[in-house]
């Protein structure tokens, strides 16, 4: 006896009623690739998850469905996991600089004050 | 609409029964198509592929709607309501699901013929269909895309998939070419330049779909003794399209009147 | 969809104190601070494995909810709900695959997660062993279903554990899609037909213990959470969860002039709490323990799909790529 199930494409299916416990024999790996979005032309791509395919090709294929469906992309960038290499969370502290690198930034130039008080001068001086 | 009206008779039967064929693929095809969501043979794909079924349902659903302005009932009651012998569909798109290999190559053709045909159609005298046959184009374009690369890749695949996928072209190959079984109206919508006509359709096919074909190291079968699956056009169909229409409309049948 | 409360049975022997203290201590204090974890950051053995068996069921729980609503997506109506019906379930493959990644990242493959499901050994949310009967169950599961499902999503997204909660984030914006159409659906039943009705009352009679049970069982009778709270793993009471549904939904089914299956639910006034039929634990457990009505279909329909699938798979593999493991 198979399966009758109140879905016609199940009991098409001729499932067993009792179905196997085993575990299935043969398992295969597919690569995991990272999937990049770009929203529209000039702004940068977005990483957006992961995904399993078995090559470059398919996983650009694969991932257009999963990742840009329902939201605006005009391009895609796939790269295989194992190809990125990442500075590491236990080195996150190398992030930590000291605070005081005012002199590159523009808030560490100020020279309003100097530019007054020459002006200031100046007018002095021609009186 | 002024256009519509300025169709003579003649013509206007010509464009439903056009527009009938090619909704009514499509329509099939993407309730065949639906029935792997949610079991393909990997997440991903069945992602993918269920997106396609919904792109023919929805494309399907613009034709039925071009044929309500030309004087149709409306799109539900078009697709949903007549009898098995008034479905234009050909028998490609008729057939259940079967193993992974054969819905993919039933994609694979169908979908190389449907970017050909609608690429076509953007330049049709009939301007509504030029206009919608351009929207399909994206939709299309990754169809065939994916059907390519599958095709490509299963047919240099490892273990049984090239003896798979070869099975199912020589079993899909009939069917395919049962696609460009010409109308009653070839001459008439070719004089119109509304359509190119089956027959050239058919000759564009071949020149795309056997490169893939070859390039998949798959065997091209036998054209000339191949004998097409003709009828469908005519509303002779297989034994698979009147379950498939009884269980796509059971629901809806329950009461046509309602609003579901 | 489905989140579906907590219904894993938390380990008694998997405590953290044969952690290192000092490492234990900052981690506890990242969390305490709002900070997320990330796959590659140090954590206890006990808050991975948890974790692992959370988001699993979760991902099985859409994976398997796809076969529920999947059951009428040959047969829906028209254009309009076919078409939907077909986005919905799709979007829960998609959130199936979104999970079983976030999943990865602490270490258990997809296949193996996989594996576990069909062979009994991983569970998944219990209302999907429960069948679809008419179309209008499909639109219960999708309304009110997924509308529990939110709840817990929404509480989840908020935890410590960086990809589960970008994939719930994804997820909750989906989400909101199917709340929407299941309620359409439910209002087109309700305010339709007297068939119409008829039906969606008999879904809504069949759906409405599942329902309960969804948030799982009871803080009264469920295990100690104290520490999965702290690491913010578990991010709410199933109570909490069940009373903050009823308060949103019940209005939402009364005013649609439905009958809710339960004579003693009523909101206290005073309490501000709800009052209900306490559900039937013992049928939950049942159930989730294998014997429910739909238990052996849901599994061997998983296992056929993944034996059919198994050539495609195979096809295309690369004898000399390696899986790794997902970023983030």
């Amino acid at each position: 006896m198979s399966i009758k199930s109140l879905d016609p494409r199940i009991t098409r299916e001729n499932l067993p009623e009792e179905p196997d416990s085993k575990p299935l024999e043969n398992i295969h790996h597919w690569q995991t690739y990272e999937v990049f979005h770009q929203t529209k032309k000039g702004d940068r791509h977005i990483h957006v998850g992961s995904l399993h395919a078995p090559n470059q090709e398919m996983a650009v294929i694969l991932a257009k469905e999963q990742y840009s469906r329902r939201d605006k992309c005009v391009n895609l960038w796939v790269v295989k996991t194992a190809d990125i290499f990442s500075s590491g969370y236990e080195n996150e502290d190398i992030f930590e600089t000291t605070p005081e690198k005012t002199y590159r930034e523009a808030g560490g130039y100020k020279v309003m004050d100097k530019i007054n008080k020459f002006k200031k001068e100046r007018k002095q001086q021609s009186n | 609409m002024k256009e519509f009206n300025e169709l003579n008779d003649k013509k206007t039967t010509a464009i439903k029964d056009l527009l009938y064929r090619l909704a009514d693929d499509q329509l099939i095809l993407g309730h065949r198509n639906s029935e792997w969501t949610g079991l393909g043979p990997i997440l991903e794909e069945d992602i993918a592929f269920s997106s396609m079924a919904q792109d023919k349902l929805g494309q399907s659903q613009a034709l039925y709607q071009l044929l309500h302005q030309i004087g149709e009932d409306d799109p539900d009651t078009i697709a949903f309501t007549r009898k098995v012998n008034e479905y234009k569909c050909c028998h490609l798109v008729e057939y259940p699901i079967g193993e992974y290999n054969f819905s993919l190559m039933r994609h694979f053709l169908f979908d190389m013929s449907e970017a050909i045909r609608f690429n076509m159609l953007g330049s049709s005298s009939f301007e509504p269909l030029a206009k919608i046959s351009k929207k399909f184009k994206g939709e299309l374009k990754y169809h065939t895309m994916h059907a390519v690369t599958w095709i490509n890749q299963l047919g240099h695949g490892s273990g049984n998939s090239p003896a798979k996928i070869q099975a199912s072209l020589d079993e899909c190959f009939p069917l395919a070419l049962g696609i460009f079984e010409p109308s009653g109206y070839e001459d008439i919508l070719i004089g119109e330049k509304i359509f190119f006509g089956e027959k050239e359709l058919q000759e564009k096919w071949l020149e795309a779909v056997i490169p893939v074909l070859k390039n998949a190291n798959l065997k091209i079968p036998d054209i000339k003794n191949i004998k097409a699956s003709y009828g469908g056009r005519k509303g002779i169909h297989t034994e698979y399209l009147k379950p498939l229409i009884d269980e796509m409309t059971e629901v809806y049948k329950i009461d046509t009147k309602a609003e579901w | 969809m489905y989140g579906g409360g907590y219904i894993f049975e938390e380990t008694k022997n998997g405590s953290p104190e044969n952690e290192d203290s000092r490492k234990l201590e900052i981690f506890e204090a990242r969390i305490a601070a709002g900070e997320k974890i990330e796959p590659t950051d140090w954590m206890p053995a006990e808050y991975r494995k948890q974790l692992i068996r959370m988001i699993e069921q979760h991902a099985h729980s859409e994976i398997i909810g796809a076969l529920p609503e999947g059951t009428w997506i040959t047969r829906a109506p028209g254009f309009r709900r076919k078409l939907a019906l077909m986005a919905k379930v799709q979007d829960e493959v998609g959130h199936a695959q979104l999970l079983y990644s976030a999943a990865e990242t602490l270490g258990k493959t997809r296949e193996d997660m996989i594996n576990d499901l069909i062979t009994g050994k991983s569970k998944y949310s219990n209302v999907f062993n429960y069948p679809a009967v008419t179309w209008a169950d499909t639109a219960i599961i999708a309304w009110l279903i997924d509308a529990g499902a939110i709840i817990n999503q929404v509480a989840n997204s908020k935890g410590s554990y960086g990809p589960y909660c970008r994939a719930l984030e994804r997820i909750c914006v989906e989400e909101s899609f199917h709340l929407k159409y299941g309620h359409d659906n439910v209002v087109f039943l309700a305010t339709g037909t007297p068939k119409q009705r008829e039906m969606v009352q008999d879904a809504l009679n069949r759906w409405w213990p599942p329902i309960m049970h969804f948030f799982g069982p009871s803080d009264k009778i469920s295990v100690h959470t104290e520490t999965l709270m702290r690491w913010k793993v578990k991010m709410a009471s199933n109570d909490d969860m069940r009373q903050k549904f009823l308060d949103m939904y019940v209005p939402k089914i009364w005013e649609l002039g439905l009958t809710i299956p339960d004579p003693l639910l009523k909101k206290n006034e005073e309490t501000g709490q709800w009052e209900y039929t306490e559900p039937d634990w013992q049928e939950f457990k049942r159930v989730i323990n294998g014997d429910g009505p739909c238990n052996k279909e849901r599994l061997a329909v998983r296992r056929r799909a993944e034996e059919k699938g198994e050539w495609v798979r195979l096809a295309l593999l690369r004898s000399e790529e390696k899986y790794t493991v997902p970023l983030s």
